[in-house]
């Protein structure tokens, strides 16, 4: 929708490939498909559809998801009538406390901390980019995102609980708790919301919001 | 005229963090993008010496990392520390063949393919053009994509130290080599985003270049570099 827009108001697009340089002119991905650079392959512009919607429904699923992910017992072992329970922050916890105070850290910021702020921002984002109020920090909210991305990583988390499992299941008993099934649709609702999230849409958006109130004015 | 536009020949850059096409101001200096207020750049600044300095020292605590134990699992009184290595051997003796795959590769092929990965496209960069830059860029996003995976291990430990904590009957404990074993990848992670892709096409524009000035009539026999850009 956004290119669209901008074709139709005669601003002519341009744009350098990221990673490659290249200028491109003229380039238009329609809605649901993805633009790439004709020279190194790179993938320029996805354009899903309706993207701000979807993120922003997407993004408080997650938020939603994340208080019964984080505070319900993942995992529990027992062994004869000793059991204990695994959360998201025990681990940490513990890790904290023999003094592994930088993998401690690590773990806790990729597994909690950067994929709860993903949500948070995204939720701002698609939520306040509709007032022209907010255009600063939502700007500053989608450079946090840019660089909080890669570091979210509860796909690989979900893989570490798989072989923690397997690996200890011959030891003794080990039940899933509840907390894993939203932890499970957690991982899920985070991909998607990446997969979905278009920052061009918000630009595009703000910029018709400023293009309409020049026309006002 | 075959030669590819580039962006940075007119001095214009694109923002790194949304795509939008920036005008440098003279001279090239650094500054600020007007959509999203990151720092832009024409290159990354110092992107090759940066990601020298993270891979060297990525490759340099992959040995601590590997040598010493990650962490130490106590069943019945005994058990003794595990390194990385032994950890996924013991894994398929243990028949789960297919779990110790997952491991070997989330905790050693990556790490050191990633760091070999990293170091080839920084010698293709500073000594000689890369002759398949298609190639390179795809190594290059291999490199960036795999990394989040090594964290896997990490991930597990912190899972089975809270789980496995039973006194002398069985308990999981973490070792130093986890400590080294975090720092690789984090680091090896930031020198993925040091390193700037656009180099190797830099290189590529100027080894051309040269060629064309040395008196080769400067062919262009790669059909996606010709005047088609632009067109997608």
């Amino acid at each position: 929708m956004g290119f669209g827009q901008r074709e139709k108001s005669g601003e002519q697009w341009q744009r350098a490939c990221h990673e490659c340089d290249l200028l491109l002119e003229d380039g238009l991905a329609p809605p649901g498909q993805k633009l790439v650079c004709p020279r190194c392959d790179a993938i320029l512009h996805r354009n899903p559809r309706r993207s701000l919607h979807y993120t922003a429904a997407l993004s408080l699923t997650g938020l939603v998801l994340f208080v019964p992910a984080a505070s319900l017992p993942l995992l529990s072992f027992s062994i004869f009538a000793f059991g204990a329970e695994n959360t998201l922050f025990n681990g940490v916890q513990t890790l904290f406390s023999e003094g592994y105070y930088w993998m401690s850290t690590l773990v806790l910021f990729c597994s909690v901390v950067a994929p709860l702020g993903k949500f948070i921002l995204l939720c701002f984002v698609c939520w306040g980019c509709t007032w022209a109020l907010l255009d600063r920090p939502v700007a500053a909210a989608v450079r946090w995102y840019h660089h909080l991305k890669e570091w979210g990583m509860l796909d690989v988390y979900m893989l570490g609980i798989l072989v923690a499992l397997v690996k200890m299941s011959d030891l003794g008993k080990m039940e899933m708790g509840a907390g894993l099934y939203c932890f499970a649709a957690m991982m899920v609702v985070a991909n998607l919301t990446t997969l979905s999230f278009d920052p061009e849409s918000v630009w595009a958006r703000m910029a018709a919001r400023r293009r309409r109130a020049e026309a006002v004015a | 005229m075959s030669r590819p536009k580039k962006a940075l020949a007119q001095g214009r850059s694109s923002c790194l963090c949304c795509h939008q096409l920036v005008s440098l101001p003279a001279g090239g200096g650094p500054t600020r993008c007007p959509r999203c207020g990151a720092r832009v750049h024409g290159r990354i600044d110092g992107s090759l010496m940066l990601t020298w300095a993270l891979t060297i020292t990525g490759t340099l605590l992959l040995l601590p990392a590997n040598i010493l134990p990650i962490m130490t699992v106590i069943y019945l009184g005994a058990g003794e520390p595990s390194t990385i290595i032994s950890g996924v051997m013991q894994l398929y003796h243990a028949g789960l063949w297919g779990i110790a795959l997952i491991v070997f590769v989330a905790s050693i092929a990556v790490p050191v393919m990633k760091l070999v990965g990293l170091t080839l496209l920084l010698v293709r960069v500073q000594f000689g053009p890369p002759r398949f830059p298609l190639q390179a860029m795809k190594l290059y996003r291999v490199v960036s994509g795999i990394g989040r995976w090594s964290l896997l291990d990490l991930f597990m430990i912190s899972i089975l130290v809270a789980l496995v904590d039973m006194g002398a009957i069985a308990s999981v404990t973490a070792g130093p080599g986890s400590t080294a074993f975090a720092t690789v990848v984090v680091v090896t992670m930031l020198a993925a985003r040091s390193f700037d892709p656009r180099l190797i096409w830099d290189a590529c524009d100027d080894a051309r270049e040269e060629l064309r000035e040395s008196g080769a009539t400067g062919e262009n026999n790669n059909p996606k570099d010709g005047g088609a850009a632009g067109n997608v």
